[in-house]
């Protein structure tokens, strides 16, 4: 189950100092997309999106907007795709449903030809829009959807969205596993959530995984902890945690969410007692920085050592041509370091995926304008495809409408020579961060291969 | 018996009073019974320190309101745009000289034309309207990077003034004489336009803010360990430095306030600007300078509690939201109380603390207790624990 992929991730370490120089080369597109049987010369291929872009999740999405611009840039500059010229449609929700039905109705009545496939951020979108997708015969692509909005509230009616990420359920039964198979790391365990409480940090909570858990020997304290993003101090919430017994404090929170769990625990001197983890958020790049505020008495970061979900590829895994790739439309397109986060690349992913999608659709139907919604959701279903050769993969047969793959990951600081991960600030490598302070250089490495996760809804 | 509960009803009130709250000492007896002492002193440490940021948050609200009667929506936004312009100063290595003499010029343009944009002609006033532009933009650029905080207190200051002074100018002052709640309604339009302006400005991605830290290591000050009281207490109690700091900020700002209010001129004329703005005209007050430099005043201290909060656990729009959280402490100090905000941040941080102690499952300690809280002290006290009793007479 744990076998350490220090090979690969030491490889993919060496790659960041490579990048730039590699940079130099325009590489091929990585993605194998299928041959194009329609000349759509002429034509338009539009990519709908909206989502909380300005509210409480702005921090991570905004780079989607950046993601899709280049992706357009990219291929416009190239002809097109199959000759039909990319663009974007897009609207800012604030985080608002009132906003987000509001577009929605907007897109549904100015689009209603064109909007075969919409591209949503938030789980909360997803369980607004979810009835009116399939009555409308939209599909909708998003990162990580609910159990609700994906598979309806009994959790077994599969609808018209589909999440390139494993369900979060899933993604800590996926987390239970691994540590009831690293008793070394993790003796007797016991997992306290301290968490967000909207549905994103609720996920998780539920009875049947907390279920799961336990038939692997992985206790769940029965009571999740909540704080919101604008507190300050949750040294009562961790403390709660720490003394309901957990050892383990799971979360699923992004950005400050994870650092100000991580500083808490070196504020308290348990660091080392109590291990942190959470879903695929808190590996981000905004996690790996903000972490820094608070060093560890060995000097390193307070989230250094941080467990968590990588179901897709990541920016150090530099030696995939997917992640080659996006890297290289990232420095060519001079984006700042803040928006090198999950969000561009998996947004640059899901473009790929709409892109294949139209290919595969308009082959068999003929024509752009003859593309339903119908017809697109048949080519979803029908789909096996690695998404820009290898960055995730998109798989939604017998009625899937989540990724099934998912791995573990921990959260490090790469070392002076690129080789490995630092062991404390002497051999940390250091960078500039343009103010007169240093920074250390936040790396992903990948513990486990990449697995099926357990299915835990509608238990 | 009618008549008995009408001859003692005063006191019949304060016993009911004193029932309840005995009753809620003896629940909070028992829930706190079986837990360590030291988690309840750590719970109380941790309440009053969050207080005193919402302290300074909801004294910027109870500025205004105590100089112009309005309940400010937009303070949350003036705080996030306060910590990013500090943070523009701070964490970037090279200023531009032309952006900070452009908010220089900007700054010292909506000051000397507060009254009027005439007196601008006055040879004067423009003499003293460049040497301002200039000091500032050397203040803002002088040095590199080692004189970053220099560079960031006079950069958000300045742009804190701009900002109360611009909103102030284009927004309330046309509706001087207008109903209070038109202006109210007017803040949220510019909560509103700030939230736009931070997007187009800053854009939507986390800032890191790092002013709490040990100027040797470059990181967060290490936290206060409380060891002497280990064996006592029965747990380690910690205290963190940042939030001292910004506690000791809060009283340093609510003293300095208290004393404006009740001993200058201007603290005067804005007192008597809030009862009634057409009177206070009509005796000779510059309605609209008194007004202008309250704005001003509000936008300073929202720019100190937005980098204080930044600095704390980031900058982001999140920080918006912590006014939202606020609102219960200025109603419960008083709407026009300086030392009330105070208290009431005080109250509702340990209130909130305690709730999350005892309940935090099910969010008891920010969604349901410190509202209990108002409710019942606005039962007792309809005006807040301090506000003005207000008597009308016909």
């Amino acid at each position: 189950m744990k076998r350490i992929c220090f090979l690969f991730s030491l490889l993919a370490m060496t790659s960041i100092i490579a990048a730039p120089a590699m940079a130099q080369d325009m590489m091929d597109y990585p993605s194998e997309l299928s041959e194009c049987a329609v000349d759509l010369t002429g034509e338009t291929l539009t990519i709908f999106h909206f989502g909380d872009l300005s509210g409480p999740y702005a921090f991570i999405t905004q780079p989607v907007v950046s993601a899709v611009t280049d992706a357009v840039h990219y291929w416009n500059g190239r002809g097109g795709v199959c000759g039909a010229m990319l663009q974007q449609i897009y609207e800012d929700t604030g985080g608002s449903r009132e906003a987000a039905q509001s577009a929605y109705d907007r897109f549904t009545s100015a689009y209603k030809d064109e909007l075969d496939l919409l591209l949503l951020y938030s789980s909360d979108d997803g369980e607004l829009l979810r009835e009116q997708l399939a009555e409308d015969e939209i599909v909708s692509f998003i990162s990580a959807g609910s159990i609700e909005s994906l598979y309806g509230e009994d959790g077994m009616t599969p609808g018209w969205l589909y999440a390139s990420n494993p369900l979060y359920i899933n993604q800590f039964g996926f987390f239970c596993q691994f540590v009831a198979a690293s008793p070394e790391i993790f003796p007797d365990p016991v997992i306290g959530f301290v968490t967000w409480p909207n549905a994103f940090g609720r996920a998780g909570t539920e009875p049947s995984a907390r279920a799961y858990c336990a038939e692997l020997g992985v206790d769940v304290l029965e009571e999740p902890q909540f704080f919101l993003p604008t507190d300050t101090d949750i040294l009562t919430q961790v403390q709660n945690a720490i003394d309901g017994g957990a050892n383990i404090i799971y979360t699923n929170t992004l950005a400050t969410g994870p650092a100000l769990i991580a500083g808490t625990l070196v504020d308290l001197g348990m660091e080392d007692e109590i291990r942190l983890a959470g879903v695929n958020w808190v590996m981000d790049t905004t996690v790996g920085i903000l972490g820094q505020r608070v060093l560890k008495p060995n000097g390193l970061p307070s989230v250094d050592g941080m467990f968590g979900s990588m179901p897709f590829l990541w920016w150090t895994e530099l030696t995939s041509p997917a992640v080659q790739f996006v890297y290289q439309q990232f420095t060519l397109n001079e984006r700042s370091p803040a928006e090198q986060n999950i969000a561009y690349l998996v947004a640059w992913g899901a473009v790929d995926s709409i892109i294949e999608t139209f290919i595969r659709t308009v082959n068999r139907v003929g024509s752009l304008d003859a593309v339903t919604g119908a017809d697109i959701r048949e080519t979803v279903e029908a789909m096996d495809y690695e998404i820009l050769g290898g960055l995730m993969r998109h798989r939604f047969e017998e009625g899937m409408r989540d990724a099934t793959m998912n791995r573990i990951a921990v959260l490090k600081y790469a070392n002076t020579t690129m080789s490995g991960a630092a062991t404390g600030p002497d051999d940390a490598l250091l960078i500039d961060d343009g103010a007169g302070g240093k920074l250390f250089v936040p790396i992903v490495v990948p513990l486990t291969d990449f697995m099926p996760v357990p299915q835990l809804r509608g238990q | 018996m009618e008549e008995f509960f009408n001859r003692y009803k005063k006191e019949l009130t304060w016993l009911f009073y004193a029932i309840a709250t005995a009753l809620v000492l003896l629940f909070l007896r028992e829930q706190l019974a079986d837990k360590k002492a030291s988690r309840i002193v750590q719970t109380l440490i941790s309440g009053i320190l969050v207080g005193g940021i919402y302290g300074l948050v909801a004294l910027g609200i109870v500025v205004i309101n105590k100089a112009s009667g309005v309940f400010n929506f937009a303070h949350g936004w003036m705080m996030v745009v306060g910590g990013m312009i500090f943070w523009s100063f701070f964490a970037v290595a090279e200023i531009s000289v032309p952006g900070a003499a452009l908010l220089s010029t900007a700054t010292m343009f909506m000051v000397m034309t507060a009254v009027s944009v005439r007196s601008l002609l006055e040879p004067r006033n423009l003499l003293i309207a460049a040497g301002g532009v200039l000091a500032l933009t050397i203040l803002m650029t002088v040095g590199g990077i080692e004189l970053k905080w220099l560079h960031a207190i006079v950069g958000a200051f300045a742009g804190a003034i701009l900002i109360g002074l611009v909103v102030e100018r284009f927004t309330i002052r046309p509706l001087i004489g207008q109903p209070i709640f038109t202006a109210v309604l007017m803040t949220l339009a510019i909560a509103e336009v700030l939230h736009g302006v931070t997007q187009i400005a800053w854009g939507t991605v986390e800032l890191n803010l790092p002013i709490f830290v040990n100027p040797e290591t470059n990181r967060r000050f290490s936290v206060i360990r409380l060891d002497g009281l280990k064996d006592m207490l029965g747990g380690v109690t910690i205290i963190r430095v940042e939030l001292v700091i910004a506690f000791v900020l809060a009283i340093v700002a609510f003293v300095g306030f208290i004393a404006f209010f009740r001993y200058t001129s201007v603290g005067l004329a804005m007192r008597a600007t809030s009862e009634d703005q057409q009177l206070a005209q009509s005796v000779g007050l510059r309605v609209r300078v008194i007004l202008a430099i309250t704005w001003a005043v509000a936008a300073i201290l929202a720019s100190i509690a937005g980098v204080l909060q930044g600095g704390a656990v980031g900058l982001s729009l999140n920080i918006s939201f912590v006014a939202l959280r606020v609102f219960p402490a200025v109603l419960l100090g008083g709407l026009e109380s300086i030392g009330g905000a105070f208290i009431g941040g005080i109250i509702i941080g340990i209130v909130e603390q305690f709730g999350t102690f005892l309940n935090s499952s099910q969010q008891v300690g920010t969604d349901l207790a410190p509202y209990v809280v108002l409710m019942l002290v606005l039962v007792v006290r309809p005006d807040g624990l301090f506000g003005e009793k207000r008597i009308e007479r016909i």
